[in-house]
């Protein structure tokens, strides 16, 4: 068949399709066998190149592997989880530094909060266990008074 | 995640059209097998995890760019080390502009090996011409649809474009091909 001369017909476009894909096939069909017979020093060169690649696979699954040991904890945090068990303790690995960091921020706001109150508390009693009532302190002659010099004399 | 063997088998399977394709592109066979090596070793350590049947996919698309890789280098090295003015009008249009100029510097050995007589070992020199003259696109088309087997959808994915132009690029190479083996007198 002179495939050829039937892509020029008015093919329907599924046939025509259809069509170039079987003559595509045949001729990469022809491009397969070519590439079997490649030249020695090329496929030496390709056998190499895999040879390498699977030793970088292998490498890269053992530190793989090494890694989600070290993170899981052992052995058996590595048969149990897996990549994911490793990823959920780096994940809350780096959650401790954060946590321990607001805590401490709380508890400091705490302490400020208690120091304050208990300042607060010690000036209250004093002002209520004072012979002067706190009342005094609002009257602005009793203010008057307490500025005046001490050398004043009482009228 | 594939294994050893599954990886070895694969990388097996497709080396030596990896191989051919790159050097179809780069026209070089050094540098063809440097980035069909390349792209094996970035298949195996970083893709590794990946179960086999997605491997064919993702060592088309890394084939791909290291190949886009290479022409990038070469035109800065070339641009170095020698004077570019000879590419200047298209060195506007991307990296591949660059290989239809050095496609078109190699068409007369094409032609010559073709022009003899249709014995079997010509035609597949023929052909093997023909698809190294294709345009750089309808090529790549043309090789990872027809002979590395992916479908439209992935053939587009790996060449980062629709899949309309995908159908274009296959349909025009498939004919570009046929008219040039019938001006042959080759039949398939």
């Amino acid at each position: 068949m002179n495939n050829y001369t039937d892509l020029r017909r008015p093919y329907a476009p599924a046939a025509l399709e259809a069509l170039e894909a079987r003559l595509a096939l045949r001729m990469t069909a022809h491009l397969t066998e070519a590439a079997t017979d490649l030249a020695p020093d090329v496929t030496e060169r390709l056998r190499f190149a895999r040879e390498q690649a699977l030793q970088r696979a292998r490498a890269a699954r053992s530190a793989q592997t090494s890694v989600v040991v070290v993170g899981g904890g052992g052995p058996s945090a590595a048969l149990a989880g897996g990549e994911g068990g490793y990823g959920w303790w780096l994940q809350l690995a780096a959650l401790v530094p954060l946590v321990a960091l607001v805590g401490g921020l709380v508890l400091i706001q705490q302490m400020h909060n208690n120091d304050q109150i208990a300042a607060a508390a010690e000036i209250d009693a004093s002002l209520l266990a004072d012979d002067l009532p706190p009342s005094a302190y609002s009257d602005p002659g009793f203010v008057e008074f307490l500025k005046a010099p001490d050398d004043l004399p009482v009228l | 995640m594939a294994s050893d063997k599954e990886l070895s088998d694969f990388l097996k399977s497709v080396e030596k059209r990896a191989f051919k394709r790159v050097a179809y592109a780069v026209r070089d066979d050094d540098a063809a097998l440097d980035i069909v090596q390349d792209s094996m070793i970035r298949l195996a350590e970083k893709y590794v995890d990946r179960p086999a049947a997605e491997l064919p996919l993702v060592f088309q698309r890394i084939l791909s760019n290291a190949t886009m890789d290479w022409f990038r280098r070469q035109k800065v090295r070339n641009a170095v080390v020698r004077n570019f003015s000879e590419y200047e009008s298209t060195s506007d249009d991307g990296d591949f502009d660059l290989l239809e100029t050095l496609a078109a510097q190699n068409e007369s050995s094409a032609t010559e090996s073709a022009a003899e007589s249709v014995s079997r070992a010509q035609i597949l020199l023929a052909i093997d011409g023909e698809v190294a003259r294709l345009p750089t696109r309808q090529r790549e088309a043309f090789l990872l649809r027809y002979w590395e087997e992916l479908d439209v959808a992935e053939t587009a994915t790996v060449m980062g474009c629709s899949e309309g132009s995908v159908k274009t690029h296959c349909s025009r190479a498939v004919h570009a091909l046929a008219d040039a083996l019938k001006a042959k007198g080759i039949e398939l």
